[in-house]
């Protein structure tokens, strides 16, 4: 890769896009290119700034989200169309509440498809292949660099923090795919060893497990794939989940930091 | 209303004036409470909301580009910098110097960085929010982002681009 490919790709870099392969090689330039690494860094840290900034600013959404709720009240107050479709919508949103909450009832271990097992399995490939195997990853190291990452998958700034106060130090991350979502892949240590944590801005994505556990107000859900322990809670903001060969407790115990620090 | 605040933060860097900021976000929601049997389920909402926004937005046609809002922001602060206030408080004369620049750039160009840089959504994303082959958006963003630094240098190079980085590049390259 020569640093004209190096820019046109910078883009899909960034934002965590680029396929392993020419992630690879774009990393592989970066360390024989000073003025490529230099540029990024320019970059990262302009990007980093305009986010700081402007999230910084006051947005206040409450006269629009009153004006909102005001106006759909009342066409479906006042047009029988409006309120028949509100209802169907009311209808249509307590009968998937319904049928979720019947679900969750008779028990996520009879949800356990192939579909909503694939986010474990992929946790545990990965943890397996790029921690345990330590097969060549591009990783980064830097803060402000894993800062640009998180950003990208909805992790806010203060949770990487929080994550950092205890007993485990961030080695080290990189952008992944798990289930065809991407997720900030965060490597701790305890001193002892290395462990796998996916994080990733709450969404509409199914995470149900085989089994589950509350630990410290979080629903935990688990499963025992090939040798790992993947085990994955969700916060009002985030899906969080861990994934270890070393023992189902050294997962619970990361998964119970993490649960009461976010 | 779920993702008003980031919703109309972008809005109110697109839009002509405040109001027409909430009007945008407005007509964004109620769109999107009119559609929602079209919204795939399992998909990103946040991108399909984000997606209607600029389809409101292009459909009413770009009026004028800065807020009076933002504008006046960036006035306070500015006059803050040019009385040599800069040293006194960087963090704040930085934080205007970089929103200014932002004010500066084309609608296309300020945009995509709203978009990817402040609200994290990828490349891929912004194809789909914007109705755009994913080329393009590369291209733009890469502009935008060259557009952003021609206009904050020099005043905020030394900020931006501190020597020890370079350093530190250096050292890790060696």
């Amino acid at each position: 890769m020569n640093c004209h490919e190096r820019a046109e790709l910078t883009p899909l870099y960034l934002s965590g896009e680029l396929e392993e392969e020419r992630a690879a090689a774009f990393g592989a330039h970066l360390k024989s290119c000073a003025e490529c690494i230099g540029e990024l860094q320019h970059q990262a840290r302009l990007d980093a700034r305009l986010h700081d900034v402007l999230l910084a600013e006051d947005v206040n959404a409450t006269k629009v989200d009153q004006r909102v709720r005001e106006m759909i009240a009342s066409r479906a107050a006042s047009q029988p169309a409006y309120r028949d479709e509100s209802r169907r919508w009311i209808l249509a949103t307590a009968g998937i509440a319904a049928a979720f909450a019947l679900l969750v009832l008779a028990g996520h271990r009879f949800l356990l498809g192939k579909q909503v097992a694939q986010v474990y399995a992929d946790a545990a490939r990965d943890d397996q292949m790029e921690v345990v195997q330590l097969q060549p990853r591009h990783w980064y190291s830097d803060p402000a660099q894993i800062s640009v990452l998180a950003q990208k998958v909805g992790v806010p700034q203060s949770a990487l923090q929080a994550l950092q106060r205890g007993p485990y130090r961030l080695e080290r991350a990189k952008i992944c795919f798990l289930d065809k979502h991407l997720f900030l892949h965060v490597v701790f240590s305890d001193g002892q060893r290395d462990l796998s944590m996916f994080l990733r801005q709450r969404d509409a994505m199914s995470v149900q497990g085989s089994a589950d556990e509350m630990m410290n107000g979080k629903l935990v859900q688990t499963a025992d794939i090939g040798g790992e322990h993947v085990a994955l809670f969700e916060t009002p903001q985030l899906i969080v989940m861990v994934a270890t060969t070393q023992s189902s407790d050294a997962a619970s115990h990361l998964v119970a930091f993490a649960a009461s620090k976010l | 209303m779920p993702h008003s605040r980031s919703l109309l933060r972008v809005a109110r860097r697109i839009a002509s004036d405040p109001a027409a900021a909430e009007d945008l976000v407005q007509e964004t929601l109620l769109r999107a409470w009119r559609n929602f049997d079209r919204f795939e389920k399992g998909t990103n909402v946040r991108a399909w909301l984000f997606r209607i926004l600029f389809n409101a937005f292009y459909a009413q046609g770009r009026k004028a580009r800065s807020s009076p809002l933002v504008a006046s922001i960036e006035e306070g602060r500015l006059e803050a910098m040019s009385r040599g206030d800069a040293r006194a408080q960087p963090p704040i004369v930085e934080a205007a110097a970089v929103s200014h620049a932002l004010q500066q750039l084309s609608d296309d160009h300020r945009a995509v960085l709203l978009l990817g840089v402040v609200e994290g959504f990828t490349c891929r994303e912004m194809a789909e929010i914007l109705s755009l082959p994913i080329g393009t958006v590369m291209s733009r963003i890469s502009r935008a982002r060259q557009a952003l630094r021609e206009r904050l240098s020099p005043a905020c190079s030394d900020v931006l681009h501190p020597r020890a980085d370079v350093e530190c590049a250096e050292r890790e390259v060696s």
